[in-house]
């Protein structure tokens, strides 16, 4: 354990030093997060200007919904950046040399490669959750407790999909736009999944979870969800990582290596 | 004519070689026509109205703009940036074909196939959901919204390409297309009509170009504009076109004078 924290430290200096190689680059990089972030908190504010709640939510409860948005796609984006260049080690078959090494090809593919860029946005992502939680107010240690729970749950989630589109890449090389499917999939949970009608909102709260991923920490912390609920998000991550690892599993059996 | 034509045929035919990337990408476009229905929906549901808009107009506007998005914003160019920094730049400029053309004719095989699909997903939607729209029946409106959109498309067109030559000067071409994506989807009334801004902010948004892409053609559709704003809004259209047109042309014979082909 200790030896791979290590080696995911050397990686993410390494994707550090490149993303700083054009310190021009990565300053319009991060502006660019930083206005898109502003940019939809701009359009949750002048909604909220007309409708005083939007499905029942105050304003500063949709804030908190979008800032959990951020803190769990940030979080995800800067432990699992790597999954992005990973078609082009199978297409190329450098990811020949990863099987070949003596570290796990999975951790590999997945963790080779921090984002350190996306570091300021989980800063400013944290600042407007305290915020929001402030302004809200009655949020209790427990509540607290449980949201953590749920954000390392809904990790857990956002890690078995990375894991599932790998597979899909070793079996057919076309992954670029499924991966920007998953993000945009989970962009719908920048607000409250109850947006949604039924069956989509069941749909996506439990086939896709996209609520269990983005909502339910929110809901947590404002005390709105019920026991049942937080147990089932955690038996559907446990299911989705299972299957992903068997996945992934399956789809090595079956890599020819084809382009080496 | 032959030749721009087969490349039209060849940009088809490339979309399809990568069939799963090609449905994902599909999927991507309807889980964006999802979440932005559904918010708006969300908000409306509660008095029917939003900052002016009635539902059938609103809804109208994002369904409206997804469909131009597939058409207006569906472009080659961000290949260009990559060509001229790998320094394949060259393999075109010994070509008897003219380079813009040939971006040209690879964009209206990427328009038309995206508008293709767009229309099919827009159906579908619209049989399950059957939202409350708006049906423009004037003919008038409907061939001044066809001329903005072709408009719209050209000044897409060469935002795209300017953005592209930064590859003459720099390596970084993607950073700023990646601001660029974000600011125009919201200055261009993407997000949302313009006109639900504050007067001041509005006024500033009007005096840039980026509103004839997708506000302006979805104000003319919705008749929301008089015969008189919609004949100024043209001209000032058309005098954006000229005026990036004449900064590409400069920027291109620029950019070709510092060029070494590195990388080849």
């Amino acid at each position: 354990m200790k030896r791979y924290f290590i080696l995911w430290w050397l990686f993410g200096i390494k994707s550090a030093k490149i993303a700083f190689q054009s310190r021009f680059g990565a300053g319009l990089l991060i502006l660019g997060k930083i206005l898109r972030f502003s940019l939809f908190l701009f359009f949750i504010l002048l909604i909220a200007s007309n409708t005083k709640t939007i499905v029942g939510y105050s304003l500063w409860q949709v804030v908190l919904f979008f800032a959990t948005f951020n803190v769990v796609d940030i979080l995800a984006q800067i432990f699992l950046r790597e999954v992005y260049h990973f078609r082009k080690y199978v297409v190329s078959g450098d990811f020949d040399y990863f099987l070949a090494k003596p570290l796990s090809p999975l951790f590999r593919s997945l963790m080779g490669g921090s984002d350190i860029l996306d570091l300021p946005m989980l800063a400013l992502a944290g600042l407007l959750l305290f915020i929001a939680a402030s302004q809200i107010g009655n949020i209790t240690l427990i509540n607290s407790l449980i949201y953590i729970l749920l954000i390392v749950n809904s990790l857990v989630i956002a890690l078995s999909f990375h894991i599932f589109v790998l597979a899909i890449c070793v079996m057919t090389t076309e992954i670029d736009n499924m991966l920007w499917a998953y993000r945009d999939l989970t962009q719908l949970g920048k607000m409250p999944i109850d947006i949604f009608r039924e069956p989509l909102r069941g749909f996506l709260t439990f086939v896709l979870p996209v609520g269990i991923t983005m909502t339910y920490p929110a809901k947590a912390l404002m005390g709105l969800l019920s026991f049942s609920s937080m147990s089932i998000a955690f038996g559907i991550s446990t299911v989705f990582l299972l299957v992903s690892v068997w996945s992934w599993q399956y789809a090595l059996r079956r890599y020819s290596s084809a382009s080496s | 004519m032959k030749k721009y034509w087969r490349v039209v045929k060849n940009q088809w035919d490339e979309i399809f070689t990568y069939r799963l990337n090609f449905i994902m990408w599909r999927v991507r476009n309807v889980l964006q026509l999802l979440g932005g229905y559904f918010l708006w929906l969300a908000i409306l549901t509660q008095d029917g109205q939003v900052l002016g808009y009635s539902s059938s107009v609103l809804l109208s506007y994002i369904f409206g703009v997804y469909i131009l998005q597939s058409f207006i914003f569906a472009t080659r160019t961000q290949t260009i940036g990559v060509e001229i920094t790998q320094g394949d730049l060259v393999n075109y400029l010994i070509r008897p074909v003219n380079y813009f053309s040939f971006y040209v004719a690879r964009d209206l095989g990427d328009k038309f196939m995206n508008f293709f699909f767009s229309i099919g997903e827009f159906l579908l939607f619209y049989i399950l959901l059957q939202p409350p729209l708006f049906l423009q029946n004037d003919i008038r409106y409907l061939i001044l919204f066809l001329l903005s959109i072709i408009l719209a498309s050209i000044l897409y067109f060469l935002f795209s390409v300017l953005l592209s030559f930064i590859g003459f000067w720099s390596q970084d071409i993607w950073a700023p297309r990646f601001i660029f994506s974000i600011v125009i989807g919201f200055f261009a009334g993407g997000f949302f009509p313009l006109d639900m801004l504050p007067k001041y902010l509005f006024a500033i948004f009007q005096a840039m170009p980026f509103q004839y892409l997708l506000y302006f053609p979805m104000k003319i559709y919705l008749g929301q504009l008089s015969f008189g704003d919609i004949g100024l809004g043209f001209l000032l259209c058309v005098f954006w076109i000229g005026v990036f047109s004449f900064i590409t042309k400069i920027i291109w014979e620029r950019g070709l004078r510092v060029y070494s082909a590195y990388g080849r």
